[in-house]
């Protein structure tokens, strides 16, 4: 391989799709995000996530609003990914107080990017706290040797702990 | 049916809010409390901030009463039309007179909408609606005369009659040059209808949207309403929102009201559920 890889995550937020669309979207600075990072991956996107988090990074990658990659980029992948949805009495696991220790953690190896970190996150507890790290393996792979481009947002709102992330390598 | 008053134009799936001004010394609901100028100037203020798209204007209460001639009832209206318009050049205004020289003078004050309770009385309110290119409200009366009450009136069909009249009001209106995208029908609940009538009309007003022309409603604390749930005038918001609701599921498009937020509130939860408006801002379970 002789070009960039990028690499975009996002999370896999049911409100970005447009059956899901209000009159005033929740999730506003969520969005702008995405397509700032989106719009960056440029071509042919690959996307590692559940089924359900590929529903949520074609529709983002579909409404995103410029598509225009450096040239010598090589390889751009789009990684569907959240941390734990417990960190409020409001959030959709309830409060658990592990669960801000956990994101906490999982964001520092996220954005160092540590890929051996990411590699030890512990499951169990990702699944006690209803965090989505299916991708996590892989993404840990892609990671190796890269460096941060940016945390274009980092937020929990509505009690779940969202990211978004680019990476280039 | 896309629709346009005067200069004011509306999204096909919009829903409107048509919020009652008198200025009158002893309509029903309020008992004269916008009878003073500066009181019925504050209510539109009021009205605007609370969302209303419109406000409907009126000089004379539809109840009998002392008679109030011409004059009169310009004297009650045309300034006051001046004095919103200026105000509030976004507020959609519509006036609710039988009169076509009423109706000239308010379009030249800057009316936007002559409401005709009284279903065509003055056949020449259409031309001042064509001559001003304002929209007009073609409402069904059974052909009672201006200010009087239903008295032992009977339908074969309340609802064909209903169909029939505004039909053929609006293609009188049509006739004379009111612009197709400017014509509303309303089937005027309680207008030359007993109780009966009114549920009657309610329950059937699908018929009246499956006309394709804009519907309105005028509901608000309605007799039909009072005798309906025994309730006298001032208790009557919950009834009159329940006959909003459906309404609104069949697809009116225009409520004339006096409690703006309230049935603004009902009309949009209804609509969405519907499917014909989005929720406001959803999240739960989707975040």
């Amino acid at each position: 391989m002789t070009g960039r890889v990028r690499v975009a995550l996002v999370p896999g937020v049911l409100a970005l799709l447009p059956e899901y669309a209000s009159l005033r979207d929740p999730i506003a600075e969520l969005r702008a995000a995405i397509d700032t990072a989106t719009s960056w991956l440029g071509g042919d996107v690959e996307i590692i996530a559940t089924e359900q988090g590929r529903r949520v990074a074609e529709c983002a990658l579909a409404a995103r609003t410029g598509a225009a990659a450096a040239a010598d980029v090589e390889r751009s992948i789009l990684v569907v990914l959240n941390g734990s949805a417990c960190r409020t009495e409001k959030a959709p696991g309830f409060f658990d107080e592990r669960a801000e220790v956990f994101d906490a953690s999982l964001r520092a190896a996220l954005a160092t990017p540590a890929p051996e970190a990411l590699r030890q996150v512990d499951v169990t507890l990702a699944n006690e706290l209803w965090a989505d790290v299916a991708a996590l393996p892989q993404l840990a792979d892609l990671l190796t040797g890269a460096r941060t481009v940016s945390v274009d947002h980092d937020a929990a709102p509505y009690g779940v702990q969202y990211w978004v992330m680019r990476w280039e390598l | 049916m896309t629709l346009r008053l005067r200069k004011h134009s509306f999204d096909d799936d919009a829903t409107l809010m048509m919020a009652i001004v008198n200025r009158t010394p002893d309509s029903f609901f309020d008992k004269g409390a916008t009878w003073a100028e500066d009181a019925a100037f504050e209510r539109v203020r009021l009205v605007a901030e609370q969302g209303a798209e419109i406000v409907d204007i009126g000089g004379i209460k539809a109840a009998p009463g002392t008679e109030i001639g011409v004059a009169e009832e310009k004297a009650r209206v045309v300034d006051f039309v001046a004095r919103v318009r200026a105000e509030f050049p976004e507020l959609v205004i519509s006036v609710d007179t039988w009169r076509a020289e009423v109706g000239a003078a308010v379009c030249e004050a800057g009316a936007d909408v002559l409401n005709d309770a009284w279903g065509g009385a003055d056949p020449e309110l259409v031309d001042v609606a064509a001559q001003y290119d304002a929209g007009i409200v073609c409402t069904h009366t059974g052909g009672v005369t201006p200010r009087t009450r239903p008295y032992r009136i009977e339908y074969d069909d309340v609802m064909r009659a209903v169909l029939d009249d505004t039909l053929g009001y609006a293609q009188r209106a049509l006739d004379a040059g009111v612009a197709r995208e400017s014509i509303v029908i309303d089937p005027a609940h309680d207008f030359g209808k007993n109780t009966f009538h009114s549920l009657e009309v309610t329950r059937r007003i699908d018929e009246m949207v499956a006309t394709g022309w804009p519907v309105l409603v005028s509901l608000s604390n309605k007799d039909f309403v009072g005798e309906t749930l025994d309730r006298p005038v001032g208790e009557r918001l919950l009834g009159t929102l329940a006959a909003t609701s459906v309404c609104a599921l069949a697809g009116a498009r225009i409520y004339r009201v006096h409690q703006v937020e309230e049935t603004r509130q009902t009309v949009d939860m209804v609509w969405t559920i519907a499917g014909r408006r989005r929720p406001t801002s959803v999240i739960r379970g989707i975040q």
